[in-house]
């Protein structure tokens, strides 16, 4: 009886020792890295984008579980002050992790089920995936590399494709609903010289989003020789429920309200902006069209069953307390036994919460005819979040296309070109 | 006491196996239907040895002397995958070494327009680019279109590529040389894809 009971004190002390050993070595990188990572985001948005690129370079250059999302950030952080060299870059490391196959089989897939989901290799919700081709395919067209633009555009709109379950299983007939990627495939066709596919890309706009009838104008963009990517707002927030087992986005479209549409000023004067640029997506919206996966029903039946375990074993514990004897001993260390385990499969059934958190609400894309030159544009939007370049330069001949990361701290006045263009090739 | 030392040696293990399981890098595993580094050597040592041993080029050679020839990038025509410039420039460029190495004499190289205002733009010490672009006229050009049927779904992602390589004369626009490289990649997705 004696032998048992050691043997058994043994195995749980054992196994405690193990959840111990595992939670802590994962938990103290991580903590400091979330406290880099966060001072990045509010750099970010305070319009610091030299001090979020210093922090996020050495966290992106780990090739870690946290590498797609830290370069995803880094992209962020350098796309908006117009590193597109460095942003490319970032992307691409990124995209090409996303588009792999296979990237957490064996060990990574294990601790993310048996031990915690941070484990596995982060690549991001589907619609965080489509927004990272998105935002190379922006700056493919901005460099005139209406190819690579085009090809950005279709990886986009791979990540979103909405199946439709009562189609039989062999129809390749799915369709997309990711407007801003449709809406540039149709334009980056345009600038290849490919009118046919154009048309039919801006006639699927019009059939998908009647809303962006007047955006998916063919002649409105083919006459365009300045084209204005502006984004909006903040995107999704990913956040678990109390129990920490379910994953959902906040806030919901309602709770912020509508989208404004901007008011674009060139020199000054008003354009005709409000007349078609309207917000091609709501990430809002689309982050709570998340499919529940099998992780998900993995988590919740851990939480549910470690639940039940930290039910059973106050019971036993308070049964243990008012019994005596031998027979208190045994429910004490049952009631103890079932609590460890029902603590360990709660701190093991804790969602992942990553996200990328410099995603907007919205990309609004406006294509705008003005006389070449060299003009001063400014975007309003109400509540005084505005952007003001001086000097930017729209060709003769051909489309320029400027990124505006709208933030509340960081309005201008910017004048062109910015310090990170030096390094890009692109001239306008 | 020995039961207890068991314990603590199968913790110890199942510890050490976890850690070691959970560190395999973000980039060293998984499979991607890209075109690789695999593809690039397979498609250039092909292409150069086709273009070497093609009777049409041997005859232009014989008539005509060393044939100019400039190299453009690869023309990306593939479906939802990016060729960036260097991969681009990179796949033909090989095609190029290798005929530089095995058959010296046939041709001759010059840098493309784009290739030589970028040289020029980097204003490198002692480097000269030499002669503008319109002081030397190629005769030929080399070069590739990259075309692909791509899907992908739920389950997996599916590429079937066409790589084909043209050795064009540039007065008359006959093709001298063409030759294709042709692949198709499938990647099953698993969990976390």
């Amino acid at each position: 009886m004696y032998t048992v009971r050691k043997r058994y004190v043994g195995r749980m002390s054992c196994y405690l020792c193990v959840s111990v050993v595992i939670c802590g070595s994962l938990g103290c990188e991580s903590q400091n890295n979330a406290r880099i990572v966060e001072q990045s985001v509010n750099n970010y948005y305070d319009g610091n984008f030299p001090a979020a690129i210093d922090e996020l370079k050495p966290l992106a250059e780990k090739t870690n579980e946290d590498f797609v999302v830290n370069n995803l950030r880094l992209a962020s952080a350098e796309m908006a002050p117009y590193r597109l060299d460095d942003a490319e870059a970032s992307f691409l490391r990124a995209i090409e992790v996303i588009n792999s196959t296979g990237v957490n089989n064996g060990g990574r897939t294990l601790g993310a089920v048996l031990v915690d989901e941070k484990i596995k290799v982060w690549k991001g919700e589907p619609f965080e995936r489509a927004m990272a081709s998105y935002y190379l395919g922006v700056i493919y067209y901005m460099r005139h590399d209406y190819q690579n633009a085009r090809a950005s555009f279709e990886n986009a709109l791979f990540k979103l494709r909405d199946y439709n379950p009562d189609r039989p299983n062999d129809s390749k007939d799915v369709d997309s609903d990711f407007a801003p990627a449709m809406l540039m495939l149709a334009k980056s066709y345009q600038r290849i010289g490919r009118d046919d596919l154009a048309k039919a890309n801006f006639q699927a706009v019009t059939d998908h989003f009647p809303a962006l009838e007047a955006l998916a104008n063919e002649q409105l963009n083919a006459d365009s020789n300045l084209l204005l990517i502006v984004d909006f707002g903040v995107g999704p927030r990913k956040v678990a429920n109390n129990d920490g087992a379910v994953v959902g986005f906040r806030p919901l479209p309602h709770e912020e309200g509508r989208i404004p549409p901007p008011l674009v000023y060139v020199d000054g004067a008003t354009t005709n902006s409000l007349q078609f640029a309207r917000p091609p997506v709501d990430l809002l919206a689309l982050a709570q069209e998340r499919r529940w996966e099998s992780i998900d029903t993995l988590r919740a039946v851990k939480s549910a069953v470690g639940t039940g375990l930290l039910i059973g074993g106050a019971v036993a514990g308070v049964n243990g307390l008012n019994s005596t004897g031998s027979r208190q001993r045994t429910d004490l260390m049952v009631s103890g036994a079932l609590i460890g385990a029902g603590l360990l499969l709660k701190a093991t059934s804790q969602a992942d919460i990553r996200q990328w958190e410099m995603l907007p609400r919205t990309s609004f894309i406006v294509p705008l005819h003005v006389p070449p030159g060299t003009h001063e544009v400014a975007v309003v939007f109400p509540g005084g979040v505005k952007q003001v370049w001086r000097g930017l330069v729209v060709p003769d001949k051909g489309e320029a296309t400027y990124y505006f990361r709208m933030l509340r701290w960081d309005n201008g006045p910017f004048n062109w070109p910015p310090v990170g263009w030096m390094n890009s090739d692109l001239a306008p | 006491m020995n039961s207890f030392r068991f314990y603590l040696r199968l913790s110890a293990c199942i510890c050490g196996l976890i850690m070691i399981c959970g560190c395999s890098s973000a980039v060293s595993s998984g499979q991607n239907t890209a075109l690789s580094g695999v593809d690039l050597v397979k498609m250039t040592d092909d292409m150069a040895m086709k273009i070497a041993a093609s009777p049409e080029v041997q005859r232009a050679y014989k008539e005509h002397g060393p044939l100019k020839v400039v190299v453009l990038p690869v023309e990306n025509q593939m479906r939802a995958e990016v060729l960036p410039r260097g991969p681009a420039e990179m796949f033909v460029g090989r095609v190029r070494t290798l005929l530089s190495k095995h058959s010296p004499d046939e041709f001759v190289w010059i840098m493309n327009r784009d290739t030589w205002y970028a040289l020029r733009g980097r204003e490198l010490e002692g480097v000269e680019p030499g002669p503008a672009p319109g002081a030397i006229n190629p005769e030929y050009s080399l070069s590739a279109v990259f075309s692909s049927i791509a899907d992908e779904d739920t389950e997996h992602r599916s590429s079937y590529y066409l790589c084909r390589y043209e050795l064009t004369n540039l007065a008359d626009r006959t093709v001298l040389w063409s030759g294709s490289y042709e692949v198709k990649k499938i990647a099953v997705k698993g969990f976390g894809d």
